[in-house]
This record gives structure tokens, sequence and C-alpha cells, in this order.
């Protein structure tokens, strides 16, 4: 084992490189990881003169353009794990790979369709503006910050443990030091720099990201001669379940309610994540919204397209690499099993193939850069919901000082950057697989029901909004809770209470019926008067009238 | 200037304005309808008919699972375009117009 005894700076750890079974930290890797957080030290550091007041910590004083919202959101949506995983699902599976990429598309056009205008132009900071904007801010801020800190919760823990594993695979670093310096760059980037150094952290790592995968396509297509077919000729040739690959396999035949149980909360689920909405009110209004939606859901789909490419070639590419797997003596290899680092190392192991040690440094580094981002992203929306919601408007009743929210807000985001922490060792062991589906199985079932209903729906009450999102979010988790990702895998029962592991089906159906059916039995004076407001809703949503405009600076 | 009561009262009495509402909404409607059936159809295929989708295009190894799912994602993008076209060339204006008459 080579120790480099290398310190990085801001925090003084000593990273070292493991031996190849599990670290490949290769210089070109340290330098770009280094250039990456010197750069966004620098941003953080200009950033941070120009944070003083919570709309510039929660929007960035509102005056981005569409086009960087755009890469933002990209920057957002495209967490390691949604690449890194992607591309090792479509190496193992082929086809039922795609689908994952194809739901988290779909979020966009539900997203653009139903509430990015409206969105903008009701609320400031964050959703939780928009659904108690006519409806009481007690009930709807308190269900849209337990949802939100639950998903985010989740998000961070599955973020932190698997950035945790591929750090120690990727720089040969300690778990442990990979979590802290994960936790600890996230927590300088958003307790200093808020939204702003967030963004631009999130831009340059889109980028770089699109940059990098651009070139590994690239790379990947060359060595076939630009012909994709005969590239998935190659595919099917090598691949252990031959044609299969190209057609939907076991993940789907097994069950199929539960790949459109799955399928229904990939696609509802992107309007009710906490993170992603909350970019929007960095923009100066509707118009920018739109043009941030057209952005951000190009960037993504070519980006998914890129990792179609990136999955189908590595099938056809990477055994002609033994050294990228756990030989036997006889030097045969098992090519799903058998991967050094597991199969979300493919992209990385196929950097390497195509593009050499520098492209594997490159993309090394813009992995990290990305687990770091999406992590700072998760933080701030977080933060937003302790301070803006819980605090701001449930605890101190709208009464609380500038100079307090901002305090809160930097200490939230203190807390949440040690609890992300902690909880990354916790977890270190555990099956978080099912964290990230859950996620957004409760974004589809509490706070995008809740969103579209306030705001399309003139029936909606606060005692409907209330109960129905409640119900969901309770529906969706229990669901998990006694399905066989958790029940089964983490609890260790012999068997499932429930029939399949995606809850979306029933509790995104049963959070709108619930909330039609209390909403309209609801006639109470708050209910009426609730409904009144909604033309008054209408008129803002639409025209943007009395919507709040970006700072000066 | 009136106060933002009166312009909300006014923008509501206008009579372009609950037309344009309509219209509005329909299309946000039309293009989410057809999202869902593009989303639907294709999740729908895969879950219970698996075997259409491991057909080969002609003598291609592609398959029509993978081409379509490409379609598919490439379709999302460009509803959203054509969405935000209309809402830029059409609406906006119009919106505008119902501003500009009550200020």
């Amino acid at each position: 084992m080579k120790k480099i005894g290398f310190s990085l700076g801001l925090a003084g750890f000593t990273i070292s490189t493991a031996q190849a079974a599990t670290g490949q930290a290769s210089t070109s890797a340290i330098v770009m990881f280094l250039v990456f957080i010197a750069a966004t030290m620098v941003i953080t550091w200009w950033a941070a003169r120009r944070t003083r007041t919570t709309s510039d910590f929660y929007t960035a004083g509102g005056g981005l353009s569409g086009f960087q919202n755009g890469l933002a959101i990209a920057g957002d949506y495209l967490s390691a794990a949604s690449f890194l995983g992607i591309a090792g699902m479509v190496y193992v599976s082929g086809f039922d790979g795609m689908i994952y990429a194809i739901g988290f598309l779909f979020g966009w056009p539900v997203v653009m369709f139903l509430i990015a205008e409206r969105l903008r132009n009701l609320g400031r900071y964050n959703f939780a503006d928009v659904t108690s904007f006519r409806l009481s801010q007690t009930p709807m801020r308190v269900l849209a910050a337990s949802a939100s800190l639950l998903i985010i919760a989740l998000y961070l823990i599955a973020q932190m443990v698997g950035a945790g594993k591929l750090i120690v695979l990727l720089f040969g670093i300690e778990y442990t030091t990979a979590v802290i310096i994960v936790g600890s760059l996230m927590m300088i980037y958003v307790a200093f720099g808020g939204m702003t150094a967030t963004t631009w952290v999130q831009i340059i790592k889109a980028v770089l990201m699109l940059v990098g995968a651009t070139l590994m396509t690239g790379l990947v297509l060359a060595a076939f001669r630009w012909n994709i077919d005969e590239m998935l000729a190659q595919a099917v040739e090598t691949h252990p379940t031959g044609r299969s690959i190209l057609a939907p396999g076991a993940s789907v035949s097994s069950n199929p309610l539960n790949a459109l149980s799955l399928g229904i909360a990939l696609a509802f689920g992107t309007a009710g994540l906490p993170h992603i909405l909350m970019r929007f009110f960095t923009v100066a209004d509707a118009k920018e919204a739109r043009k941030s939606v057209i952005y951000a859901s190009s960037f993504i789909g070519y980006f998914y397209l890129l990792t179609f490419i990136i999955g189908f070639g590595a099938i056809a590419l990477l055994v002609k690499h033994p050294e990228f797997f756990n030989t036997g003596p006889d030097g045969s290899f098992d090519m799903l099993g058998g991967l050094i680092g597991g199969t979300n190392m493919v992209a990385v192991h196929l950097a390497n193939a195509v593009g050499g040690d520098l492209l594997l440094g490159f993309l090394a580094a813009v992995t990290f850069a990305t687990i770091v981002a999406v992590v700072a992203g998760l933080a701030l929306a977080g933060a937003a919901a302790i301070s803006h919601d819980l605090y701001a408007n449930v605890i101190a009743k709208g009464r609380a000082t500038e100079r307090d929210q901002m305090r809160i807000s930097r200490i939230s985001t203190v807390v949440l950057g040690v609890l992300a922490i902690l909880l990354g060792i916790i977890f270190e062991n555990q099956n978080v697989a099912f964290m990230v589906g859950l996620a957004f199985a409760i974004a589809a079932s509490a706070n995008f029901p809740v969103l579209v209903l306030s705001i399309a729906w003139r029936g909606c009450t606060t005692r409907g909004a209330t109960i129905g999102g409640f119900l969901g979010l309770i529906t969706a988790t229990t669901w998990v809770v006694l399905s066989e990702t958790v029940w089964v895998d983490v609890f260790g029962f012999a068997a499932p209470i429930t029939p399949f592991p995606n809850p979306g089906i029933l509790s995104i159906p049963l959070a709108f019926v619930s909330i039609w059916l209390i909403s309209t039995l609801d006639n109470s004076a708050q209910a009426l008067k609730e409904r009144a407001a909604f033309a008054a809703l209408t008129v803002r949503s639409q025209t943007g009238i009395g919507a709040s405009a970006a700072s000066q600076h | 200037m009136s106060s933002p009561n009166d312009v909300v009262a006014a923008v509501i009495d206008h009579p372009a304005y609950q037309e344009l509402l309509r219209k509005r909404n329909r299309m946000s409607l039309i293009f989410f309808g057809l999202t869902l059936v593009i989303y639907a159809g294709f999740i729908l295929t895969l879950a219970f008919d698996p075997e259409l989708f491991g057909r080969s295009i002609g003598n291609m190894t592609m398959s029509i699972g993978v081409l379509s799912g490409v379609l598919v994602a490439v379709s999302a993008v460009v509803l959203i375009s054509v969405f935000v076209y209309i809402s830029n060339k059409v609406y906006d204006p119009l919106l505008a117009d119902i501003v500009r008459d009550i200020k």
C-alpha cells in the first residue's frame, strides 16, 4: 500500500492510495479534484460576499437566467447514482436499465405542464410558499416540511453511503474520511455561499459531467466505427443473456405491477422533490422558469442517451480487459458479478478502457464533484424547510427578523451537514438501495398531489390537503417498510407483507382521492374562504402580477 | 395606481382573461394528456407485452424496445419545447395585453 501523504488544505485530511484492488487514485484524478475544490472555494468566497439576505441565501437573489438554472437543475438531477447507477444497470440488464432513465426524464413534462410557471409566480423560497398561498400556513408548512425533510434524509443517506463507497474505490481513501470530506465541503458551500455558491458548483459540475460523458460516448462509438447497431450486435454476442438485453427482462416480467408502480412514482416524483422545486425561485419570472425546464430536460435527456450508449458499449468493451475483473486461477471471470468495485463502476472502468488514465481521472473527479454538489442542493432545501417553513412561519408566525432567519438557516445547514456525516457512517453497511425509490414515492404521494390540487383546483381546502398529503406520506412509507426491500432485506424477516416494493400505484391515487373527497365534504367557514381565494391565486399564477421579483445587486 | 386587490379584480373582470384562462388550461391538459399517453403506452407495453419490445427491426440488431425507449425520451423534450414555444408566442403577448389594459 502506497501512501502519498497528501493533505487537503481545507481540513488537513491525509489521503492515501490503497492497492489496486480497492483504490486506484491516479495523480490526474487528484489534481483535477484539487482544481475543482480550489475553484469552488473561490466561488464560495465570492458568493458569500453577495449573500446578505434570506432571499440571497435561498434564491441567489432570484436573477439567474433560464439557461444557468437549467444547467443547475440538470446538475441537481444527474446525481452520481443516476449516472453510474444507470450505466451499471444497462450493463447488467440492458433495456431494464433504460426504464429508470426514461421514468426520471418523464418527470419533466409533468413539471412543465402542471406546475413550473405557477410555482414561480406564487412562491418566494420553496414550494411550501405555494401550497400555503391560500391554505392555512401552519398545517401546510408542517406537511411540506415533514415530507421534505424525510425525502432529504433518505436522499442524503443514499448519496452519502453511495458516495463514500465510490470515493473509497476512486481515490483509495477511508470510508469515514470520504464521508467527512463530502459533508464538510457541503457545509462550507451552503453555509457561506447559500444558493449562489450551490448553483455555481452545480453548473460547473453539470458542464464537466456533460463534457466527460460526451467525450466518453464519442470514444465508445469510435470503437464501433460510429455504428450503434454494430455496438448492440457485439453487446448481444458478449452478454451472458444474449438478445434478451434488448427486451424487458426479469425485473419487469417477475412483477409487471411493480414496474408500473415504479414508473408512476418516477414520473410524478420529480414534481415533488423539494431541492428541484426550489430551483424555480432562482429565476426572474415565469418565462425564465419555462426556459429552465427546456434546458434542464434537454441536458438530462441528452445525458441519458449518452448513458445508454455507455452502458451497452461497456458490455461489448469491458470483457476485452480482464484487468477490470476479479479473475480465477485459470484467468476466467464472471462478466457481471466479477467486476472490480461492483457494477456501479462500469462507467469508471470504461473511461479507463477507452480514454486511459486521463479520462479515468477526469471521471473520478467529476463523480466526486457530483456527489458534493447534489448533497449541497439537498442541504439547502433542508435548511429552507427548517428555517423558512418551521421556524419563520410556524414557530415565529411570520414575525422572525431577517437576521434570525439567516442565523437559523446557517445553523440548520451545519446541523444537516453533521447529521449527514453521522447517518453516512451509521448506514455504511446497511442496504440503502430502497431509499431513493422511497424518496421519489413520498414526493409523488405527498408533495405532488397537494401542490397540484392547491394551485389547479378551486375546491381544494386545508383540511383535504393536510389529511390527503399525510395519508400519501404515511402509506408510501409504511408500504416500503413492509416490503421486501426493508422488511426482508434490512430487518431480516422471512417474508414481505406488501406484495411488491413500489407503493406508487396505491399511495398516489389514494392521496389524490382523499384530498378530493375530504375537500368536497369540507364546508367550514375556512373552506369557503379558501375557495373564494382561488380566483386571486389564479390571476397571480397566470399573470405574475404581485409575484416576488429578483432582488437588486 | 390602484391597489393590488383592485388589479386582481380588474383582471378577473377583463373579458379576454377568462377566455385566455380556459384556452391555456386546455393546452396544459392536452400536453399533459399526450405525455401520459406516450409514457403509459411505453410502460404498459413493456410490462404486459415484453415480447413485442424484444423483436428486432428489419435485419438490424436494434430492438423495437430500445428504439422506442430512445424515441420516447426524445418525445419528452420535444413536447416541452412545443409547449414553451406556444406559451411564448401566443399566450405571453395576450397576457401582456390584458395587464396593459388594466394598468
